[in-house]
């Protein structure tokens, strides 16, 4: 709105009611008073503008509303929030807030940055089977988006980093679905089957926040991301390739915020590993039984990767393989270091004999 | 598909165990072949033939997307909403693709090297208000957020909204949060907050709390920021900020516009949600009123008249009066776009006076 515009509408201002009493005691709340911060070339950051207290997350949040870390409580607080999680070893990452500028610099879009018009016509099955595999990404990171969005108001107002992190998480979730939706139906092809939904269905039935994380940020992120990275095999066109390239760097954030979250979760208590191992057990068993039965799947990376069935069959393994590898590598990361020889038998079966 | 070449394929060596029958018979439509516009490759444009058929009701209850094959042994949750007009919104997508073009960064985005230092009382009426402002702000993403697990597939571009509206309202925390730490005040005093939005128990009560009217004050109030913005960064920050909360006010107020078309029956429902919000049933905050008193209202009369001596508080408070007829003059407008014209007579009387008169 201009100034003119805004001092216009001031003309037709209602007949004002006696002046209330100047009080200002909002004014004198003992707050910090922070240094004037130095903007550098990444411009005013969280970190820089969150100095001395205002970066300091309490172990435990105390207030049961939207009281912003470092503001002055209100003496009535009016409603208690529905939120579940004070505890900041339940949502916590040191890398949060540098993960949440990361993102926003690193936003890309898809409708105007893929470049649409380098994908040329293929043969048929190919496009099919690449369609196939685009629709499985496309519908699994709506289910990690759906759930995570439904997480956030479980979560308290102490810890402002993670509810921005996980906002940025939200949207490249959202631009993956989009653009691999678009991505198939731009060439010939169309959506495939969809996915027999096990894994998500545990995503779905998290009970806990770093259940979730487990799930999404470590076991699907890992199995994505290594997938965008051997993507060689299956991109086709400089738009495919900048698919697989944007997404893989959006993971990359997901999968440092899971391993950070979970190196703190187990840092702040060694007894909850157990936890942490029910949860890996139950999302490989669950993404095991999603790659066993998803035979459309299956059979369109054969088809995709290779140029006669059984080099297909070859580099499905061997891509299954690096996925595992990636996997097990993100949870080194996040301090499991046991994880090699746990692996349950099913998803093992379903990497060496895909 | 050529049925040769399916053929061809379990014949390989290697191939006795394909299946390929999702190749040979696909249940989903072929043959798309959707082509970048002038604003790119867009939801819109690949909303198309049987992939832009959005169903009034809908029996899937699992994973699947608008458009892709079914499964027989897909996992099913039970959970999903299953008819359009709970969620649908038919700006949507449009808003969706806006919102991916026009995002901006609170780092670098606005020129905090230009920040000029202010007298004291306005700094500190400015970073009061960016304490409310911070303080309320995501409460408007976490209110959608909660409904996105009841999104359906089928409708998948209401999901890809609200993560953009989650990520605009987490710069907006952000970005009022920087700013009441950037000149040296700090952030002062929270107040009750906007917690009670979160009370909505169905997306459509949650268009008319938080869309039609919570964020439809905040976006007047930005849209004004001109009045007591103090500087160039201020007003970069509210001219940004209003521009996002335009996109979500016209994503609720075309939901409410489709629940009004399609369920007329619920006019009087939506009427008592409208009741509450302005204050109307007692016993708890008047969300209406959230920008307009206590505190928050106070910083806005010192930075509108651009003091606190009694004349500069006799001129702010008569622009925040003025300020406060033009949100509940947008917010009538809205509701007689979405079809609540008749809310007029019974808009709490606190508003009403504020009223201009119908246009014919």
């Amino acid at each position: 709105m201009a100034d003119t515009e805004a001092k216009e509408e001031l003309t037709a201002a209602p007949q004002l009611p006696p002046l209330p009493p100047l009080d200002m005691s909002w004014a004198k709340a003992p707050t910090e008073r922070p240094p004037r911060p130095k903007i550098g070339e990444e411009g005013l950051t969280l970190r820089l503008a969150d100095h001395g207290s205002y970066g300091w997350a309490p172990d435990h949040w105390p207030y049961e509303n939207d009281t912003p870390r470092g503001a002055f409580p209100a003496a009535d607080m009016g409603l208690p929030a529905p939120y579940t999680i004070y505890e900041k070893a339940e949502v916590w990452a040191d890398n949060a807030a540098d993960l949440y500028e990361l993102a926003i610099k690193e936003q890309w879009k898809p409708a105007t940055q893929i470049a649409w018009n380098s994908i040329e016509a293929l043969p048929e099955h190919i496009e099919y089977a690449l369609d196939q595999i685009f629709s499985n990404i496309s519908e699994q990171q709506y289910n990690s988006n759906a759930v995570l969005m439904g997480w956030l108001k479980q979560i308290s107002y102490g810890y402002h980093e993670v509810k921005l992190y996980l906002a940025t998480q939200s949207f490249d979730q959202a631009r993956h679905v989009e653009a691999f939706r678009k991505r198939a139906l731009a060439n010939g092809g169309g959506l495939g089957v969809q996915t027999p939904g096990f894994f998500s269905r545990a995503v779905m039935a998290s009970f806990k926040f770093t259940e979730l994380i487990v799930y999404t940020n470590i076991i699907r992120a890992s199995f994505l991301l290594a997938l965008c990275e051997q993507s060689d095999k299956l991109a086709r066109s400089k738009a495919d390739r900048q698919l697989f390239e944007n997404t893989a760097n959006d993971l990359r954030r997901h999968l440092a915020y899971g391993i950070e979250h979970l190196k703190y979760y187990l840092q702040t208590g060694p007894q909850r590993r157990a936890q942490v191992k029910n949860w890996l057990d139950r999302g490989e068993v669950m993404m095991a039984a999603d790659l066993q039965r998803d035979k459309p799947l299956r059979e369109a990376f054969i088809l995709a990767l290779g140029d006669t069935v059984a080099q297909g069959k070859e580099r499905l393994r061997a891509l299954r393989q690096a996925q595992l590898e990636k996997y097990l590598l993100t949870l080194e990361a996040a301090t499991i270091y046991d994880r090699r020889p746990l692996v349950q038998h099913r998803l093992q079966e379903a990497v060496e004999a895909p | 598909m050529k049925p040769e070449l399916i053929e061809q394929l379990r014949k390989e060596t290697a191939g006795e165990d394909l299946d390929l029958s999702w190749l040979e018979a696909p249940a989903a439509q072929r043959g798309l072949r959707v082509a970048p516009g002038k604003r790119g490759l867009t939801v819109e444009d690949i909303a198309t033939e049987s992939y832009g058929d959005i169903p009034q009701q809908t029996r899937n209850q699992t994973g699947r997307m608008r458009g892709a094959a079914p499964r027989s042994d897909a996992q099913s949750t039970q959970k999903i909403w299953g008819s359009k007009a709970a969620v649908w919104s038919e700006s949507a997508m449009l808003l969706y693709e806006e919102a991916v073009q026009r995002q901006w960064s609170s780092a670098t985005d606005i020129p905090w090297h230009e920040m000029p230092e202010l007298p004291e009382e306005l700094e500190l009426a400015m970073s009061q208000l960016c304490t409310f402002l911070t303080q309320v702000e995501f409460i408007a993403g976490d209110v959608p957020g909660q409904y996105a697990p009841n999104v359906s597939g089928e409708y998948f571009e209401i999901g890809l909204f609200l993560a953009s509206q989650i990520m605009d309202e987490a710069r907006h925390l952000d970005v009022f949060r920087k700013r009441a730490l950037a000149n040296g005040i700090g952030l002062l005093s929270a107040g009750p907050g906007a917690v009670g939005l979160l009370t909505a128990q169905d997306f459509t009560e949650m268009a008319s709390t938080l869309h039609l009217v919570g964020e439809g004050f905040v976006q007047s109030m930005f849209r004004m920021g001109e009045l007591f913005a103090q500087s160039e960064v201020d007003k970069r920050m509210f001219r940004l900020a209003a521009q996002d909360e335009s996109r979500h006010v016209a994503f609720g107020v075309m939901h409410m516009k489709y629940v009004m078309d399609t369920q007329p029956e619920r006019r009087d429902e939506i009427h008592t949600y409208l009741d509450r919000m302005e204050g109307q049933i007692g016993g708890g905050s008047a969300q209406a009123g959230l920008t307009g008193g206590g505190p928050t209202a106070e910083a806005l009369a010192i930075l509108l008249g651009g003091g606190t001596s009694e004349s500069q508080l006799r001129e702010g408070y008569g622009k925040l009066l003025a300020i406060r007829k033009r949100q509940v003059n947008e917010y009538m407008h809205r509701l007689e776009v979405v079809g609540l014209g008749d809310r007029r007579q019974r808009m709490a009387p606190m508003m009403q006076m504020l009223l201009d008169p119908p246009r014919n």
